[in-house]
Parts: structure tokens; sequence; C-alpha cells
């Protein structure tokens, strides 16, 4: 049980971060001047699950906290607050705290300190009048000689951790019944403490809505009652009686040792408008303790002469509306209708059917929010994994058996057909693991305000691409590595207002947030129009913490990747803001064990532009098989622009880049893979040998890739390489072919980029 | 005969949550996500006791009591809202749609066990 508690608690904090996701998108959008009632909805809902969940797990701290929160959110979508801008703040930064109570509850922070955002929201409520510390104190417990009316709360669980919680339960009335006789009654001192009576006549409703007495009644006979008197004097003859209308009263007299809360606990569903009365008995007195003047008014009623023997007449002391049936038996309630049987006579409120109930337009607005949510269902992610392998793996059978078929058996045992369905399965399942990367985005525009507010930068963001599908994998662990980034551009990529005005640029500064997807690859990038990285101090700061030898020779690309060197730091006062402790270093161990990697571009005085280049875990790629010395490689073909058997003289010699070639009066870059790999052995052979791919690059545009032979053009699997083999620069992965074998995947962007022909990054040859 | 409860409630965590507490007393426990759903598994299971949540995106707890209420051969069934909300307003409100009880978040599962028998036996 411990185990599926744990379970449970697991996708409790999954349903966490998705409500924190639902509260912050629904709270930047109100703090963007969207107070639609759909959207406070959204965000009230998110924190109202969240206290419902910590409750049921036990985390006070959290239950309290949002159960705070949900006050003044439910006052909001009452429109009894306005939500105004300084509102809407004290609910953004309220939220942060709620994600740190979220992480607290989780395990993974301390405990936040909430006293001043609690005191926040206390302020706002008070503002509006409800004071959150003004809880109306329940009837005090009566003592044993006082009769007093008991106030059942009908719904008597424990509250709330840290909340009181207002008594009275569904509008159900006190009833106060004064008995005189009891007036004169002393404390009762006795050994055994004097049983009670309980009184207890239900509404004529309590039938309806499920409700039946009769449980009541019992339960206190399980609590060691006995039913001492039937009220019967509200019986109407047989041809009146309503078979869904209650008639009945009982007294009981219930043992005193038994506690009164539990006798209470037992009216806990009593319909409204009943009458409950417990009273202790009064010392001397014999049960029943009330006088029976109208014997002729009860009968022996059979139901409760099958359980119980011995009947004792007794009237039930009642108010004005009871007392007046029990002189006139049959006198029904005016609101009782013979037609109408469900009807409750107070709070009769018409049952109006689903269909003809108007949607109000923000509830309708509401729903369609919610609309693409519905429907779903949770699956553990292993499963899916699971069955991605093995669709996978159904994949390269395919083409296996492509490969050992002719063209003509193809067709006979109909294997396109099958190859086109494998292929459908292979991307419902890729997209079941696919989310937009929308998740991960919508943090920053939160935070960004905040950093505007922190550093006094005017920032702007521009977010392109938020649809764009990552796995799911990717998109949690990328939350961070943005997060530094944005920090960054935002503390050291933006310049001071003055500064910026000098430079003839506006003073607000424009961060761009990117995603897309090239081929295999996402490409997620965070452009600041900034100053661009000071190489000089960069390479000082280096130089001084021991990073680089202070007679290195580096490229600009070099200095720039000395960012994400460990350890490294450039903010001259450690500001709040980045200076937190983790550094591009940590970003970009990050999305390496994501089998990424971070690239930086830096143009000074125009700004910084950091691209994670992730890995869609696995897709399908369609790849040209090319051999170089001998191996085979998959070079993605939607890089790929045309492929040139190279003329003799066609392919140059440069002093600068290596080899050129000529194409239609252009000169391209060409790289000799089999150089950059290392398979020096045929390094010697001529271009004419050759052949040359022209290859389109976001970084270095056109370049030319020289390859032995072309051998095939086919769908691959992209499989993930191994952790060890990440920092071999120009390999994206790796696919099993048709025959069994294993073939590289080359990663274009990486094996031409500014960087390349690296295979590593400049700081691990530089750091000794 | 074990008796059956539908629970409604868009919480996952918290469907299963209720549906592990009950279990073990014996309950038969069947769920649905939200309000919309709670009404056709109502048809389909046609449960013993209905248990639902208030705040729901499709259909909330009011409009599915209101609408179970609306259906004859629900009429007489139990339902019990469980919800964090307490407020009066919200239990009369949902008194007058149509519920027996009111039960409110967190809930403690043996006492949730004894509710439920108060109306279920």
């Amino acid at each position: 049980m411990s185990d599926d508690l744990d379970d449970i608690q697991a996708i409790f904090f999954e349903e966490c971060a998705e409500g924190l996701a639902t509260a912050e998108a629904g709270l930047s959008a109100m703090a963007d001047g969207d107070v639609s009632a759909g959207t406070i909805a959204g965000v009230f809902r998110a924190v109202h699950s969240i206290k419902g969940g910590a409750g049921a797990f036990g985390h006070a701290a959290l239950t309290a906290f949002s159960h705070r929160f949900e006050n003044v959110l439910d006052e909001v979508r009452a429109g009894r607050i306005e939500p105004t801008p300084g509102v809407t703040r004290v609910m953004l930064t309220a939220f942060d705290v709620l994600a740190d109570h979220v992480a607290a509850a989780q395990g993974t922070s301390p405990l936040p300190n909430d006293a001043a955002v609690a005191a926040a929201l206390d302020q706002v409520l008070a503002d509006r009048g409800v004071a959150e510390a003004a809880p109306v104190a329940p009837a005090p417990v009566a003592p044993a000689s006082e009769p007093v009316a008991v106030e059942p709360d009908p719904f008597g669980f424990e509250p709330v951790t840290a909340i009181v919680e207002p008594f009275d339960p569904f509008g159900f009335e006190p009833v106060t019944v004064t008995l005189d006789l009891l007036d004169d009654a002393g404390p009762v001192v006795a050994d055994e403490p004097l049983p009670w009576t309980v009184t207890f006549v239900p509404s004529d409703a309590a039938l309806a809505n499920g409700g039946e007495p009769m449980l009541i009644v019992r339960e206190l006979e399980m609590l060691g009652g006995t039913i001492t008197g039937v009220d019967l004097s509200r019986l109407p003859s047989l041809r009146d009686l309503e078979p869904e209308h209650a008639y009945l009263g009982w007294t009981i007299s219930v043992p005193g040792t038994v506690d009164e809360s539990a006798i209470g606990e037992c009216f806990d569903f009593v319909a409204p408008e009943s009458i409950v009365d417990i009273v202790r008995d009064v010392a001397g007195d014999a049960a029943p303790a009330m006088p029976s003047p109208a014997p002729a008014a009860v009968e022996i009623a059979p139901v409760v002469a099958m359980t119980v023997p011995t009947l004792i007449a007794t009237p039930l002391a009642a108010p004005a509306p009871a007392a007046a049936a029990a002189t006139t038996p049959v006198a029904a309630p005016a609101s009782v209708s013979a037609t109408a049987p469900v009807a409750a006579p107070v709070i009769a409120m018409p049952v109006a059917a689903p269909a003809a109930r108007p949607a109000r337009p923000d509830e309708a607005e509401a729903q369609r929010t919610h609309e693409v949510a519905a429907q779903t269902i949770r699956v553990d992610l292993t499963k899916l994994d699971m069955l991605l392998n093995l669709v996978g793996e159904l994949v390269i059978r395919g083409s296996i058996l492509a490969d050992r078929l002719s063209p003509k058996d193809q067709e006979r045992v109909e294997l396109p057909q099958l190859s086109r369905l494998t292929r459908e399965i292979q991307d419902t399942v890729m997209s079941l693991r696919a989310q937009p990367i929308k998740q991960a985005f919508s943090r920053v525009p939160r935070m960004l305000r905040d950093l505007s507010a922190e550093t006094g930068k005017q920032v702007i963001l521009e977010t392109t691409g938020e649809t764009t599908e990552v796995d799911k994998g990717v998109i949690e662990k990328i939350g961070d590595p943005l997060t530094h980034m944005i920090r960054n551009a935002v503390d050291h990529g933006i310049e001071s207002a003055e500064k910026r005005l000098a430079a003839g640029k506006p003073v607000q500064g424009t961060i761009k947030l990117s995603a897309e997807q090239k081929g295999a690859r996402i490409f997620v990038r965070v452009a600041d129009d900034g100053g661009g990285i000071d190489r000089a101090r960069v390479r000082a700061k280096a130089v001084e913490k021991g990073i680089v030898a202070a007679d290195a020779v580096l490229t600009d690309e070099e200095i720039d990747q000395l960012i994400c060197a460990p350890g490294f730091s450039t903010a001259e006062t450690i500001s709040n803001i980045s200076g937190r402790g983790v550094g591009m270093d940590v970003v970009r161990s990050n999305v390496e064990a994501l089998g990424g990697r971070v690239e930086i571009a830096s143009v000074p005085g125009k700004g910084t532009t950091f691209t994670m280049v992730l890995p869609l875990t696995l897709a399908i790629l369609e790849g040209m098989i090319v051999r170089l010395a001998g191996q085979r490689f998959v070079l993605p073909l939607a890089n790929v622009i045309e492929t040139v058997q190279p003329e003799p003289g066609q392919v140059r010699p440069t002093t600068t880049t290596g080899e050129v070639i000529e194409l239609r009066g252009n000169y391209l870059p060409v790289r000799r893979l089999t150089r950059t790999f290392g398979f020096a052995d045929n390094d010697a052979q001529t271009p004419e040998e050759s052949l040359v791919i022209i290859v389109e690059s976001e970084t270095a545009g056109h370049v030319g890739l020289m390859v032995d032979t072309i051998d095939d053009r086919r769908e691959v699997v992209i499989k993930s390489l191994d952790q060890n083999l990440h920092p071999i620069r120009g390999l994206g992965g790796a696919t099993i072919l048709g025959d069994g074998s294993i073939a590289l995947i080359l990663d274009i962007e990486a094996l031409v980029g500014p960087s390349a022909p690296l295979t590593r990054y400049p700081q691990k040859g530089l750091a000794a | 005969m074990s008796k059956t409860i539908l629970t409604v409630d868009d919480s996952a965590s918290m469907r299963m949550l209720l549906k592990a507490s009950l279990t073990a007393q014996g309950f038969k426990i069947e769920a649905a996500n939200d309000g919309r759903h709670g009404l056709e598994r109502m048809m389909e299971v046609k449960p013993d006791l209905l248990i639902t949540d208030i705040n729901m995106p499709e259909m909330d707890g009011f409009e599915l009591i209101e609408a179970v209420r609306a259906k004859p051969e629900f009429r007489g069934v139990p339902i019990l809202v469980l919800s964090t909300e307490f407020s009066d307003e919200k239990k009369a409100r949902a008194r007058s749609a149509g519920a027996t009880g009111w039960i409110t978040k967190p809930f403690d599962a043996a006492k949730l066990g004894t509710a439920i028998r108060r109306v279920c036996p």
C-alpha cells in the first residue's frame, strides 16, 4: 500500500507541475491584462487541485499556503476582488512561493519562508474585508446540564490543516430547543455519565437526495442507542402517504459513555430543516426526560417494532412546526405537493436538465480552454519507451526484408504496404511522447518580468516556434538550462538603458526565444540584441582563472566557448540573477547529457545567440548512406542540396580553409570527411575519385562534403549515442541498417559549423 | 455483495487515492475524470453511490449532481461531494443541486468509509 501511495504521490507531483504551469501561464496572462473569467478560473482550479492533493498526502505547509492563495483567487474569481496590477503582482509572488512549497514537499528544496507573501495575501483579502484570521468559532460544546440544540457539522471531517473552518454545513438551520424543566438542574456529578436523549425529526425532504433517516437511527443503535419513542403524529392516512416523504420522528436514548461528538457525527448528512436535539439526561429523572402529555398521538410503528421490542410513548420536544404537526397528525406542510415529491420545502430549487442549462459565458470559455485537455489517459513513460523501441525494431526488420527481397517479391508480399503501416505506427508512437515546447517556454515571460524588475532593464520577449513538438524528456530537462540562458541574456547580454541609447539602440532590449526542428535535431535559441560577448574581458578572466594559458592563441569562437568553461563567471559584481552558482558550464553539461550541444554566436555590439541543439530521442531520418574509407555513414537528406562528381581541377586547395570546389562560378569550402574523422589512409584519394555532397548548414551556409561513394537512400531509425561518444563532434546518432550492421549518423551542423573541425571543446584542450 | 462507488475527480492522484483507500474497505470503485465522463460512467456503471469533486474542467460537480438527479433512475442514489472547498454557500448549492452530503478534503480513509456507510450501508 505504501508503494502504491508513493506511486500516487508521484502522480500528484506530476499534476502539481502541470498545475503550476497552468497557473503561471494564467497569472502571466492576467499580468498582461487578460482578466477574463476563464483565465482566472483556470488559475484557481490549478491552485485548488494542488491544495486538495497536498492535503491528501499530508503536506501541511503546502496545504496551508495554497489555501491562503486559493482564498484570494476565489475572491477574485467571484469578482469581489478586482485583479488590479497590484493584486496580480502579489499573486505572481505567491505563485513563486507556491512552486517552492511544491518543491519542498517533493523534498528537492528546503521549506520556503512564506511569511511575507502570506501577509501580502491576507492584506489583499483584508482590503476587501475578508480577513483570513477571523473564523466563526463553532458553538461551544454544551455543558451536560444545558440543553442546546446541537448544531452538527454534517460534513464533520477534520478541517484542512492550519485552516479554521467556519462550521455550518449545508445551510442547516440550528433549531434551539429550550426545555424549561431543565433550567433548574444543576451540574451533574455522577460516576456513570447519564445517558443522552437524542431527538430526531427528519424534515419532509429527508428522503430526497438519496437520504435515508433510518440509517441515522441505525447508526445511533450501533452506538448502543435504544429507540425510546417514535413520533407518528405526522403520519398521514395511507391514501395521502407520499412514499418519498419522511413522516416519522424518533427519540433515542444513547449511553452516556458515548461522546457527544460521536452522536453529532451520525447526523453529518442529515437533511436541512431536520430537528436534531442531543440532551444529557438529568439525574434522578428517569429517561425519557421529556414530558409525554400526548400518548394519543403515538402509535407503534411497525418498522420500529421490528427492531425495538419495548417502545415508550414519547412525543417530541419540538419547536413550533413540529409541535403543530403533533396536534394535527395529517397536516403536511403546504409546500408538499403530490406531484413533486422530491421538492425540498425550503431550499427547493428546480432541478434542471443539463441540456437545458445555458452555459454561462465564462464557463463556456473555460470549457473551450480545457477541451483539449479532456479525454486523456496517463501512461507510464517506460511503457511508451518500450513500445517505441519495439516499433524501431519493426522498422529495422522491415528494411532488412526490403534488402533481401527483390522488388518483385516485395510487391508480391505487399511489403510496401507493410512499410507504410509501420511508418504510421512509428509516427503515432513518437507523437505520444512529443509535447509542444510551449511548456518549457511558458515560464519565460514571468521570469523576464522579474528580471526586468530586478535589473531595471526593459526587455521585450519575442517567441517563435512554441508549437514545435519535442520529446517529453527533453522538455523536462531543458527548463533549467533555458532559465539560465535567459538570465544570462538579461544580466550580461542586454546593456543598461544609458549604454543602449549611447549605442543608438532602442531602450528596450529584445530577447528572441525560438524553437524549430531541423531533421533529427531541435534548435532552441535565445538571442539578445545586447552588446555581444566582450571577448577581451572573457579572455582576461579565463587567463586569470587559469582556464587558459596567457599566451594561448584563441579564435573568437574559442573565446566565446570559454563562457561554458567550469567555474567561469565574468560578472564583475556577482549579481543576484545569474551569479547563483549555476554557470553556463552547467547549462552545457545538462544539454550534453541530453545528447545535445550548446552553440554560441556573438557579434560585438549586436548581440549574442545561444543555441541548444537537442536530439529528438528517436526519430525516423531520411538519410543518404555514404561510405568513408569503407565505413558506412548516414547523412541526413534534409541538409543535402546536390551531389557533384568533381571534374579534374574543380576542387582546389587554398591556404586558409583547406579546399574549395568551384560550382557554377561560386567557390564553396570542401571538407574531406575521411580526414575529419581521421581515416587518413585514403587521404591521397583524388577528388575525381570521390563525390562531393553539397549540404546546407545553418551556420556555415553551403559546404561541400567529400565522401567516397553513395550507397543508398533510406529511412533509418535514430538511436542515441552512448554518453562517451558525445564529445565527438560531427556525430548525431547511430542506426542499424537493413543488413544488421551499424552506421553512424552525421551531424551536419557540427561538421561544418564555425568551430569545426574541432573534435572537442576548446577549453578541454586548453585547460591544462 | 460489495457496493459500487463511482468517483469523479479531475485529479488522477485523487482518483487513485480514493480507489486505493476504498477498495481496501471492500468497495468496488469506478472512476471518471470530469463531470461529463462522470455522467456517462453513471449510466454505464449504475453505482450505489456517487462521490464527486466540485471544481472540474468539463462539467463541474454541481452540474453533474443536477444532471444525475434529473434522471429518474438516479433520484435516490446517494451523492457525496468530496472537495477542498467548504464554504456554506457551496454546500448549500450542492445540497440544492441534490447532494446527500459533503466531505471536506483531505479525507481520512477510515472516516471516509464511515461517512460512506452513513449513506450507503
